[in-house]
């Protein structure tokens, strides 16, 4: 703020000494032709220096002079100072590269936070409309089957329908086991504990497109990514498999993943339609908000007729 | 046990047509099972039946529909009793049913269906004009209150009759239940409401009110 008075102050210094003339005939017509008077001269400088008094009228056109010079000056030390406030402003104030990684994090964790809810809240509907109706029902026929059993200890008052309701009863056990197993695999398949390969080589064969699978996955422990790595880029090929098999109308698709320079990559290219984007609904855009929340990216090309590539990185740990 | 005419709402096929089977063999009239709340509004205005069986969580919403055309239920055909069921008890759907009266009104969980003997029991209570509380409202209402210290000056018997009686049975089922004559159970009652400071009340659904406002408080 100083700063620019003072540079404010270098144009009216500098026309108050170039009319030093005009003030002095003016004085001089006020007081007479009575000498020793004095004109001073401003100085744009701080403190004043160097500025001769002028003692005649001759020496109020050296003062004018400097007023003058000063004038020619002003335009660019007033430059000067604006472009010094330009750069301050942009520095201080401006979205710096550190205010947008946090605004970046934010919105990913928000991002993060909205997904896993809308996960447990469709798990707690798939337990109690699956599940839990089905262990219900199982328990209601076990119950009328006993009570066709008869008394304890009395005849078996209805054996054909006790027969049926168990029969049944423990078919409904066998389609909760089934059901439980889905969900749980859904949360988190166990073979992803035998690491991404064979988790991804399992993927790979359930396919009913056919999938030709290449993995460069170190298998030392050490090197491996983190398992929450590990688990998204096995839910990335999942879910990257079921659009080629649900949209794709491909006949061949390729999987590939390799880990070098301190990046996992992983590619699924088919030889389908062609059409996948961003914006259809395909399940693109929650994949690619996951891969954004650990920093990672998703490159897709799929022109209108096909092949399509989709290709993931990801970190190796979050 | 007198033949019911009932009906069924209930949005999951397999368990609305393994209820309708089941109570149909216990001789029981199944005049219609449907699947959502305004099914269940229409249908109780053309049979008018004698109980309803309804499932909180319905379409659209999954929410309490059930519970709202229970309580719209109640009102507009009083001599309909109503029996709730859900997977979970939440509490505060306990108390917007128990709002307008413990008669005719029923809340369990879904699990009780299984026993199918106590299920019909607390089915034909509720037709009767009874209540019919799932242990488990009690024991989370009295979980949420503060009464702990005078609960806890009950033996314990005198807990199991206050719990069955906030379930909403009468001192005939509570005897039954736990297998002691009528003048025991009277005994353990008149101490409960001795000790919990309760007016005594003879009606089985005012005593309903009268505890689980005690336990709730």
């Amino acid at each position: 703020m100083v700063v620019e008075l003072y540079a404010a102050s270098w144009w009216l210094i500098g026309g108050f000494d170039l009319i030093t003339p005009l003030r002095w005939a003016v004085v001089h017509q006020q007081l007479g032709t009575a000498g020793g008077a004095v004109m001073r001269t401003v100085s744009p400088f701080p403190g004043g220096a160097g500025a001769p008094h002028a003692g005649s009228f001759a020496g109020t056109f050296l003062t004018a002079g400097i007023g003058a010079l000063t004038l020619l000056a002003a335009p660019w030390f007033t430059r000067g100072v604006i472009a010094v406030d330009r750069w301050l402003l942009r520095a201080l104030l401006g979205p710096g590269e550190l205010a947008q990684r946090v605004r970046s994090l934010e919105e990913t964790r928000a991002l993060a936070v909205d997904d896993s809810a809308a996960l447990l809240r469709r798990l707690e509907r798939d337990l109690h409309d699956g599940a839990q109706v089905r262990l219900v029902a199982l328990a209601m026929r076990l119950d009328m089957a006993k009570e066709r059993l008869g008394p304890a200890g009395g005849p078996v008052t209805d054996p054909e329908g006790a027969r049926e309701l168990v029969a049944t009863a423990h078919r409904n056990a066998g389609e909760v086991l089934s059901e439980l197993r889905d969900l749980s695999r859904g949360i988190h398949p166990p073979v992803l504990n035998e690491g991404l390969p064979d988790a991804l080589a399992t993927l790979a064969a359930r396919s009913s497109v056919p999938v030709e699978l290449s993995v460069d996955l170190p298998q030392d422990q050490y090197q491996r990514p983190t398992p929450a790595i590990e688990t998204i880029a096995y839910f990335c090929a999942a879910e990257l498999l079921t659009n080629v098999i649900k949209h794709s109308g491909a006949g061949h698709a390729v999987l590939r993943a390799e880990q070098r320079d301190e990046r996992l990559r992983l590619w699924v290219t088919d030889d389908g339609r062609g059409g996948a984007a961003l914006s259809t609904g395909t399940g693109l855009p929650g994949l690619a908000q996951r891969v954004r929340t650990v920093d990672g990216s998703i490159r897709i090309s799929s022109p209108a007729g096909g092949p399509t590539a989709v290709e993931i990185e990801l970190p190796l740990h979050a | 046990m007198r033949a019911l005419r009932i009906v069924i709402a209930e949005d999951a096929a397999v368990l609305r047509e393994l209820l309708a089977q089941m109570l149909t063999e216990r001789g029981n009239e199944v005049c219609a099972a449907v699947a959502d709340a305004d099914a269940l509004r229409a249908a109780v205005a053309e049979h008018r039946p004698d109980v309803t069986i309804v499932d909180i969580r319905m379409p659209p919403t999954h929410s309490d529909e059930g519970l709202r055309a229970a309580i719209d239920i109640r009102r507009e055909h009083p001599s309909t009793g109503v029996l709730l069921f859900s997977q979970y008890i939440e509490t505060r759907f306990a108390t917007r049913l128990l709002a307008a009266g413990a008669a005719g009104v029923g809340y369990l969980l879904k699990d009780r269906v299984a026993n199918t003997a106590e299920f019909t029991e607390a089915l034909a209570r509720v037709a009767a004009g009874g209540t019919a509380l799932d242990p488990e409202v009690v024991t989370q209402l009295a979980h949420g209150g503060r009464r702990t210290a005078e609960i806890e000056s009950l033996t314990a018997r005198e807990r199991e009759v206050l719990t069955l009686m906030a379930e909403g049975r009468s001192n005939a089922a509570i005897a039954q239940t736990l297998l002691v004559s009528a003048g025991t159970v009277e005994k353990h009652v008149a101490a409960v409401f001795g000790k919990l400071g309760l007016p005594p009340s003879e009606d089985a659904n005012r005593r309903v009110l009268a505890v689980l406002r005690y336990l709730e408080a």
